[in-house]
């Protein structure tokens, strides 16, 4: 099964000059924890809600002056929409993360792959997934 | 297998009146999503990453001024710790939740069930879980 068949197409873009406030709101009225940045037609960053809280929230920032690409991250973990499920399952256990972001091969965003995703191919993928970015205590 | 086998026992808690930066903080610290908040070893609820971060911010509560029990969640899902698996997994597939509250029979809070530690007992119990969370889109 490919990636284009089961990954969310719901892509929702702030830029990188807009305020943590204005980006928070975005995300709270339209229900999503991620937005991408897009400076133009370029992917320049991934900006979730957790970002906000422990760049913004937890270090006493203000988020009506803080700007979307002083907090963003800028190294956005990929895979390709024709790509094989297992093969995002595998990216995402070397790099211990949870959601790739999946591109094109014109390189433009065509959607996000979260580790529930895949678990609607296989089980056995998505637990290897969670296993392999959790921290037991 | 029962819950409490598999449950988190390390629970990191916040009182009611901390301010919504000092539960940023912590949850930044110790690299946690969600947190119980607790007054005399009883729940009251339960405080998100998102919560003191979009939400407040796009509800303009103030990160300093506002405390935990003015938009923690007070409906707080839970299981008993000595339930067995399959019946807490069914819970959160029903709810649509990743995570329970483990609580005693004197109602006091044990520890927390996340689909990460179903994962290590049962990868079909935790796939199915992440399918319930997310429908396939």
């Amino acid at each position: 099964m490919n990636v284009k068949e089961l990954m969310n197409t719901k892509v929702e873009s702030t830029t990188p000059g807009a305020t943590i406030k204005e980006a928070a709101r975005q995300m709270h009225d339209i229900h999503v924890g991620c937005l991408t940045v897009m400076d133009g037609n370029k992917l320049v960053g991934i900006l979730t809600d957790r970002d906000i809280c422990c760049k913004v929230t937890a270090t006493g920032r203000e988020a009506g002056w803080t700007k979307v690409d002083e907090v963003m991250s800028k190294q956005v973990i990929t895979c390709f929409d024709d790509q094989s499920i297992e093969d995002a399952a595998n990216i995402m256990m070397q790099q211990h993360i949870r959601r790739l972001a999946v591109v094109d091969h014109a390189n433009n965003i065509a959607g996000f792959l979260s580790v529930d995703d895949v678990a609607h191919a296989s089980h056995e993928l998505a637990s290897g997934v969670l296993q392999s970015t959790t921290t037991y205590q | 297998m029962k819950v409490k086998e598999i449950m988190s026992t390390h629970v990191i808690s916040l009182s009611p009146t901390d301010s919504l930066r000092q539960a940023a903080r912590k949850m930044s610290e110790h690299n946690i999503g969600s947190m119980p908040v607790v007054e005399n070893g009883k729940l009251l609820g339960i405080i998100t990453d998102r919560d003191i971060s979009v939400f407040a911010i796009a509800m303009g509560y103030g990160p300093q001024s506002t405390e935990v029990q003015k938009i923690m969640t007070t409906e707080v899902i839970t299981c008993f710790n000595d339930q067995e698996l399959g019946d807490a997994a069914q819970i959160m597939q029903q709810q649509h939740i990743r995570r329970l509250a483990v609580l005693d029979h004197d109602n006091h809070l044990e520890g927390f069930l996340s689909v990460d530690d179903i994962a290590l007992a049962s990868h079909d119990l935790a796939g199915a879980v992440l399918e319930a969370a997310t429908p396939s889109h």
